[in-house]
């Protein structure tokens, strides 16, 4: 994207519809009688993701709107846009994530989301980019959709849910995906949260939100190891990740472990020329929510010295769900320049 | 001084070594009907090295293998290569054939464990007083379990009850309070160690060992905020739990994501009267081996120092592994203050025992 000087780029705000019915004109004949049998309805936590009353699921201005996610372009420029907000945003939409098993569904499903977010949302608000999202359980039809909408500018972004995958990201199953997304210059976004069927931990389902909230920055970095030791950076050279709302303090700590094993065991993945850090900041990116971070000003300096976070994370204000204040202290810990690279630059030079 | 004296001064503590005991053996520990069961059907819970091969040296130290035998099964060699070898005062036995065992069929499960309670008692710590060891019991039958701890509640040898970090439940399920009340009424910690049956429901299977063995620290991680958050530290103040071979440097980030969570859903643990991480600093134990290295060395000491618990660090070699760690060079990258209490003192603390 081209960097608009002084500006902000949001890499991930939410909106999602109403109801199923708002997709019917997206949905056929086949589809919206299946939907009507099976008495669907969209969840109203997303599968457990976002419980509405959950102070992380809305801020108080998002609460205030009443509809969280917002579902009309009208209510984003009023709670966002218009409030000293984004010059751009990114709109990620996780209706998708927690569908049934059914293959066949959630090809239909996610094109239906992608047309909504095209129709009601990309044609009304030149400063809006989206997210495409695509069936996890059918990769030959989440190329087709990558085919089909890649040659739209607005989408930068291919949406995987990180929970409940069967084989990791950068399992051979998932290449021709990524595979597409690279041809398209389109980055891939993993995001937190997915298929409800899937416990949030690896054994089975927990018994608390809190445990099933931060879950998803262990899994996150599940797909950040299978990525890189799979080669698929060796593959698809291109090939670009954003890691949405799974933290990013845990990264040094995994990288010092990777690393050190990788120099033991390299001979399971002879293809890794380099250490597996240089693939991943050469590969990856993060958004800023939820920042997980240290007390105290020195500890916060000590994580700035072990991480590059000013080339690494990008702004996001994960509007509308409220994480804290922490993204708040971070930036103004950086300095004038590296924040400007956090609020736009490291966007505009990852997204296309 | 001579290294010899340095080695006895500071009498290094081995928190993780594995010892074997061979089938046959196993076997002759066996009553009936389980002897004729185990060899003649054997086992149904797979091991990981079963699907994810050690692609290093076979998974062993290749000096570690006996004329006859599997690693870990001949004390001899064991005295030679570490007890004898690095001075060491003390070492923990951490036998991991339980952590499969431990899954079976409910008696069954029991049967195997207390076979291989028996086999590191007379094989092990009866002929040897510088050993110790971890308890095995059939983890996924509390109630077999506790029994297997009564029983040798009165032999200080056994140090602690071993758990296996892939059970078939989070470790803060509530199934498994009674096998944690009864670690803490006998004042035994509950140890932690990697392995045991491999679950992938949230993450997708790996393809590769680097993977698996890399997973270890986030296993760690889901089982130290199941066990804080689920409230299994309010229900038992007494428990002390050591992870064990699954790094340390996690710990720091997991505590401040846990508390900046908690601090905005605190509706949702009713049964937290803290922080998560006040929990985690006052029950949490980790070993060293194989503790991650940053590429500048003093960013260990400063993700130690993070976490606050450097005092609650373990030296382990994990003998007869292929990460083996030397306590001559392991851990170098850290003050001297610092590395004699993570490689002495901090264990001695924990296991209440008398240096030599």
């Amino acid at each position: 994207m081209t960097e608009i000087a002084g500006k902000i780029t949001d890499t991930d705000v939410h909106c999602a519809p109403a109801s199923i019915e708002t997709l019917f004109p997206f949905l056929d004949g086949y589809w919206r009688s299946y939907v009507t049998d099976a008495n669907l309805k969209l969840s109203p936590t997303f599968g457990g993701a976002y419980p509405p009353g959950a102070p992380t699921s809305a801020k108080p201005e998002a609460r205030a709107a009443g509809t969280f996610p917002p579902d009309n372009v009208e209510a984003l420029r009023k709670q966002l846009f218009d409030t000293a907000g984004p010059s751009r945003a990114i709109l990620n939409c996780t209706t998708s994530f927690d569908v049934s098993r059914n293959p066949y569904y959630e090809t239909a499903l996610t094109r239906a989301v992608n047309d909504w977010l095209r129709t009601e949302w990309l044609d009304r608000d030149d400063r809006l980019r989206a997210s495409m999202v695509v069936p996890t359980t059918d990769v030959d039809a989440a190329v087709a959709e990558i085919e089909r909408l890649g040659p739209d500018r607005r989408f930068v972004q291919v949406l995987l849910p990180v929970r409940g995958q069967d084989v990791r990201f950068g399992n051979k199953r998932f290449h021709p995906l990524l595979a597409a997304a690279a041809r398209h210059d389109l980055v891939v976004g993993l995001h937190a949260w997915g298929k409800v069927a899937s416990s949030p931990s690896p054994t089975g389902f927990l018994h608390t939100y809190l445990e099933d909230y931060l879950s998803n920055t262990q899994i996150v970095q599940a797909h950040v190891v299978s990525l890189i030791v799979e080669g698929v950076f060796i593959r698809f050279p291109a090939l670009k990740i954003c890691l949405a709302e799974c933290g990013f303090s845990w990264l040094p700590s995994l990288l010092w472990r990777l690393d050190k094993e990788w120099r033991a065991v390299w001979r399971e993945v002879p293809w890794l020329k380099e250490p597996p850090e240089t693939y991943l900041y050469r590969h990856f990116r993060a958004t800023t929510e939820p920042a997980h971070l240290p007390p105290g000003d020195e500890q916060l300096s000590q994580l700035l010295e072990m991480m590059r976070i000013p080339e690494f994370v990008m702004y996001a204000s994960d509007y509308p769900h409220d994480h804290g204040d922490a993204a708040g202290r971070l930036l103004a810990a950086l300095g004038e320049e590296d924040r400007a690279r956090v609020l736009s630059g490291n966007a505009a030079d990852f997204y296309r | 001084m001579t290294t010899a004296q340095i080695r006895q001064r500071t009498a290094v503590l081995d928190a993780d070594i594995h010892p074997a005991i061979p089938a046959a053996r196993l076997a002759s520990l066996l009553a009936e009907p389980w002897r004729t069961r185990y060899q003649t059907i054997g086992t149904r819970v797979a091991p990981p090295p079963a699907f994810y091969p050690r692609v290093r040296n076979g998974g062993m130290r290749l000096d570690a293998y006996p004329a006859n035998g599997i690693p870990g099964s001949d004390l001899k060699l064991l005295r030679d290569q570490v007890l004898d070898a690095y001075g060491i005062g003390y070492g923990v036995l951490i036998p991991l054939q339980s952590h499969t065992f431990g899954a079976e069929q409910p008696e069954y499960a029991q049967a195997l464990c207390h076979a291989l309670n028996e086999a590191i008692r007379q094989d092990f710590l009866d002929p040897e007083p510088r050993l110790v060891s971890s308890l095995c019991v059939p983890h996924e039958s509390p109630e077999l379990a506790v029994a297997e701890i009564e029983r040798y509640a009165g032999d200080p040898r056994f140090v602690q009850v071993l758990f296996p970090g892939g059970a078939q439940a989070s470790l803060g399920h509530q199934k498994y309070l009674p096998i944690y009340r009864a670690a803490a009424a006998a004042g035994l910690p509950v140890a932690v160690h990697t392995g045991g049956a491999e679950h992938h429901r949230a993450d997708g299977w790996p393809s590769f060992y680097l993977e698996h063995h890399c997973w270890f620290g986030n296993v760690m991680a889901l089982a130290a905020t199941s066990l804080v958050c689920e409230g299994v530290f309010e229900q038992v103040p007494d428990l002390q739990v050591v992870l064990v071979e699954g790094g340390i440097s996690w710990a720091a980030p997991l505590m401040w994501s846990m508390d900046a969570g908690w601090s905005r859903l605190r509706q949702d643990v009713p049964m937290l009267r803290r922080a998560p991480s006040e929990y985690f600093r006052e029950h949490i134990w980790f070993s060293t081996q194989p503790i991650e290295e940053p590429a500048d060395p003093k960013h260990l000491a400063m993700a130690l120092a993070q976490t606050g618990m450097a005092d609650r660090v373990l030296f382990a070699t994990d003998y007869p592994h292929w990460d083996f760690d030397s306590p001559d060079t392991a851990l170098r990258a850290l003050p001297k203050d610092l590395r004699e209490r993570i490689m002495s003192e901090n264990a001695y603390r924990l296991y209440h025992l008398e240096r030599p």
